[in-house]
C-alpha cells in the first residue's frame, strides 16, 4: 500500500495515542508520564511532518489531499498544541484535573484537526469535525466538581451539536443539487447559480461559523471560556481555531469558488459584526479570559475579512493572521497562568494593579503581548492586520476595510486599559513566585517573536506564497 | 408513479408533524412516541427508495435505541401516579390516548406498506438509487464500507473510542473504602498468613493486635 508513506503523521498520532490510553489504564497515577510522553509525541510528528519532504497528493478516492496548505496548517496545530501542553501543566495539577485522559483526548482532538485540515471531501470532513469537537466538549467539562466547568460543557455541546445539524444539513443539500461529496466535484457541478448549492452553502456557513465563533454564531464563547478550566480555554483559543479558519479557507476557495458573490457578502456581514462586537462587548469586562473571549471573536473579524476579499492575497494574508493570532495567544495565557496567590488563579482584571512593581518582567511582556494584540506598530500584530487590510484594499472594499480600522482603535483602549492596571495603580499583593521554566520560556519566545518580527517580515511571505487552494 | 408519490408523501407528512410533534409536546414520554413514530416514518420512505437495509437498520438502532431511552425516562420520572389514571379517577393522564393513536398510526404504515407490495414494480422504475439487481444492498454497503470508505470507517471507530473515553473521564469517580474482592490475592494465599499458633499460658490469655 504505497499511499500508506502519506498518512504516516495521522497514523502514528492514532496509534499512540492508543498506546497511550493502554498505558494510563494499566500504570497507577500515569497523568504525569503520559502528559510527558504526548509532548514528545507532539514533537516526534511535527520532525516526521517537518523533514518529510512534501508531495502534492490526494489519497482515498481524491479525499484525503496532502499539499503545502495541509501541512502547513498541521505544523501550526501541532506547534501550538505542543505550547499550549507545555505551559498548561502546572495549572492542571494544581487545580487537580490531573486524569490520564486530559492529554489523550486533546491528542485525538489534534488528530481530528489532522484530518479536517487533509479533507477534500464533505464525508471525511465531518468526521474530522466531529472528532475534534466531541474532545472539546468533554475538555470543556473536565474540572466536573466545578458548576462552572459543568455548565460550559453542556452549553457547548448543545449549541455546537445544533450546528453540527445545521452543517450536516448543508452538506446533504450540496451532495443533493452536486451529485457528489468531493469538494472539486462540487466545485464543478455548481459553477453556475443555483439555488439549492446557496442554500447548502449558507449552512454549511453557518455550521462553520459557530466553530470559529464568527458573529452572529459567538453567543457560547465568552460563558465557555470563563467556565473551562483555563488550561483547556488556552487550547481553545488557540488550536480549533487554526483548523476552523483553514477549513473555512478551504469551503469557500474550492467548493463555493463557483459562487464567489454568494458568500462574500456574507463573510462581510460576520467580518463586521464580529470586528465591532469583539471590541466593544469586551471593554466592559472585568474577567481576563472572558475579555480574551471577545478578543479572539474580534480577532476572527479580521481573519475572515481577509478571506472575504476573495483573492489569493485575502487567504494567504488570512494565514499569517492566524499564525502571528497563535504566537499572541500563548504568550498572553502563559502571562495568565503566572497569575496565582496563595494557591489559586486569579482571573480577575483588576488583580494585575499595579504588577509593574512586583513583576516587572512579566508585566513587560504581557505589555508586549496586549500592544501586538491592539495592532501597535512595530509588533507583529501590525503587520498581521496590515497584509489584511492590504488584502482587503486590494479588492476594493473600502466600507470593510475602514470598519476594521475603527474598531482596531476601539479594540486598542481595552487593551491598553490593562496596560494602564498594571503600570499605573496601586500595587497589590505579589503573586506566587513560579519556577516554571517553561511557561518563562513560551512567553519569551513569544515576546521575541512578537518583538523581533519587524526585521524581516516577509518571512512567512516565502512559505505562504506556496499556499494554493486547489 | 401516482402510487408512489402517495406513498411518499404520507410517510413525510406523518414524519414532519411527529418530528414536530417531538419538540412542541411537554410530557417527554409522548415526545419519545413521536420520536418512535418519526423514526419508524423515515424507515419507511429508505424502504420505499430501495434501501431496505438503511430502513431495517434505522428500526433496529434507533427504535431499539429509543426503547431503551423511553425505559430510562420511565424510571427516572415519577410515572407511578399517573398509571391507569386515565380509565379511573379524577387526574387525566394523556400517555394511554397519545399511546392509541401512534400506535394506530404505526399499525396504519404497516398496512400501507405490506399493500404497497403489491406496487413494486411501479416502484423499481422510479428508483432513485442505481445498483446491480443482483446484489442485495447489504453487500453492496459491505462491499464500499472496507474497500472505499475505509478510512471514514476507522474514524468513526475512533469517534466511538474518544466518546467512550470523555464517558468514563466525566462520570468515573474513584470511592474511598469501597472493599474489593481480589482473586489473585485470595488464591495465592497461605495458611502461614493468616494463621499463627500461639501458646496461651494458664490464666492469663493473650492478646490480639488490631
Amino acid at each position: 500500500m504505497p499511499f500508506l508513506k502519506f498518512l504516516i503523521p495521522e497514523l502514528l498520532l492514532s496509534i499512540s495515542t492508543f498506546a497511550l490510553l493502554l498505558i494510563g489504564v494499566f500504570i497507577k497515577n500515569s497523568f504525569e508520564i503520559v502528559y510527558r510522553l504526548s509532548i514528545i509525541l507532539i514533537m516526534l510528528i511535527l520532525l516526521i511532518i517537518l523533514t518529510s519532504d512534501i508531495e502534492n497528493t490526494k489519497i482515498f478516492n481524491d479525499s484525503f489531499t496532502i499539499d503545502n496548505f495541509s501541512i502547513y496548517s498541521k505544523i501550526l496545530i501541532l506547534l501550538s498544541s505542543f505550547f499550549i501542553l507545555l505551559i498548561s501543566k502546572q495549572y492542571i495539577s494544581d487545580t487537580k484535573n490531573n486524569k490520564f485522559e486530559y492529554p489523550i483526548i486533546i491528542l485525538l482532538s489534534v488528530l481530528g484537526m489532522f484530518i479536517m485540515v487533509s479533507s477534500n471531501d464533505l464525508i471525511l470532513f465531518y468526521l474530522g469535525l466531529e472528532l475534534q469537537s466531541l474532545g472539546l466538549y468533554v475538555l470543556a467539562s473536565i474540572d466536573r466538581d466545578n458548576i462552572k466547568s459543568s455548565e460550559a460543557g453542556l452549553k457547548y455541546f448543545i449549541l455546537s451539536a445544533l450546528a453540527s445539524g445545521l452543517l450536516l444539513y448543508g452538506c446533504s443539500l450540496l451532495y443533493g443539487f452536486s451529485g457528489s461529496t468531493n469538494f472539486e466535484e462540487i466545485s464543478r457541478n455548481t459553477g453556475n447559480f443555483n439555488i439549492g448549492t446557496i442554500f447548502g452553502m449558507v449552512f454549511v456557513l453557518v455550521g462553520l461559523a459557530f466553530k470559529v465563533s464568527a458573529v452572529p454564531f459567538h453567543m457560547w464563547t465568552p460563558d465557555v471560556y470563563q467556565g473551562a478550566p483555563t488550561s483547556v480555554t488556552a487550547f481553545f483559543s488557540v488550536v480549533p481555531k487554526v483548523a476552523g479558519i483553514v477549513v473555512l479557507i478551504k469551503f469557500m476557495y474550492l467548493p463555493f469558488r463557483g459562487i464567489l458573490d454568494q458568500w462574500q457578502y456574507i463573510l462581510v456581514f460576520m467580518s463586521i459584526a464580529s470586528m465591532i462586537l469583539g471590541s466593544v462587548a469586551a471593554m466592559a469586562q472585568t474577567n481576563i479570559k472572558r475579555l480574551m473571549a471577545y478578543s479572539s471573536i474580534g480577532h476572527i473579524g479580521y481573519a475572515i475579512a481577509g478571506i472575504a476579499a476573495g483573492t489569493e492575497n485575502g487567504f494567504q494574508s488570512t494565514i499569517v493572521y492566524i499564525s502571528i493570532y497563535i504566537a499572541m495567544n500563548l504568550g498572553a495565557f502563559g502571562c495568565i497562568f503566572l497569575m496565582r496567590r496563595g494557591g489559586k488563579y486569579i482571573e480577575e482584571i483588576e488583580e494585575l494593579s499595579g504588577s509593574s512593581k512586583n513583576h516587572p518582567l512579566m508585566s513587560l511582556s504581557l505589555l508586549i503581548i496586549l500592544f501586538s494584540l491592539a495592532g501597535i506598530p512595530p509588533l507583529a500584530g501590525f503587520f498581521a492586520k496590515f497584509y489584511i487590510f492590504m488584502a482587503v484594499i486590494e479588492s476594493e472594499m473600502y466600507t470593510l476595510a475602514i470598519i476594521g480600522l475603527v474598531s482596531t482603535v476601539l479594540s486598542a483602549f481595552y487593551y491598553i486599559r490593562i496596560v494602564k492596571v498594571m503600570y499605573f495603580d496601586s500595587p497589590k499583593k505579589p503573586f506566587e513566585k513560579f519556577k516554571n521554566l517553561k511557561i518563562y520560556g513560551s512567553i519569551l519566545i513569544s515576546c521575541v517573536f512578537l518583538v523581533s518580527f519587524f526585521l524581516y517580515p516577509s518571512i512567512f511571505n516565502q512559505i505562504i506564497s506556496n499556499i494554493v487552494v486547489n | 408513479m401516482i402510487a408512489h408519490a402517495f406513498f411518499f408523501y404520507f410517510f413525510s407528512l406523518i414524519a414532519i408533524i411527529s418530528a414536530i410533534m417531538v419538540i412542541v409536546s411537554r410530557n417527554t414520554v409522548h415526545a419519545v412516541f413521536f420520536l418512535i413514530l418519526d423514526f419508524i416514518s423515515i424507515a419507511c420512505l429508505f424502504i420505499m427508495i430501495g434501501a431496505e437495509f438503511l430502513g431495517m437498520m434505522m428500526l433496529i438502532v434507533y427504535v431499539g435505541a429509543v426503547a431503551v431511552l423511553f425505559l430510562f425516562v420511565v424510571m427516572l420520572m415519577n410515572v407511578t401516579e399517573q398509571k391507569l389514571s386515565w380509565f379511573r379517577g379524577s387526574k387525566k393522564s394523556g400517555h394511554i390516548p397519545t399511546g392509541l393513536v401512534i400506535g394506530s398510526v404505526i399499525l396504519l404504515e404497516l398496512v400501507v406498506i405490506v399493500g404497497g407490495w403489491k406496487y413494486r414494480d411501479t416502484f423499481s422504475e422510479t428508483k432513485f438509487l442505481s445498483f446491480d439487481e443482483n446484489f442485495t444492498n447489504t453487500h453492496l454497503i459491505g462491499n464500499v464500507m472496507y474497500t472505499e470508505y475505509i478510512h471514514l470507517f476507522q474514524i468513526s471507530g475512533i469517534i466511538l473510542l474518544l466518546s467512550m473515553v470523555g464517558a468514563i473521564v466525566l462520570t468515573y469517580r474513584k470511592r474511598e473504602g469501597v472493599k474489593k474482592q481480589s482473586y489473585f490475592k485470595q488464591v495465592a494465599r497461605e495458611r502461614e498468613d493468616s494463621v499463627e499458633l500461639v501458646d496461651v499460658e494458664f490464666e492469663k490469655g493473650i492478646k490480639i493486635d488490631d
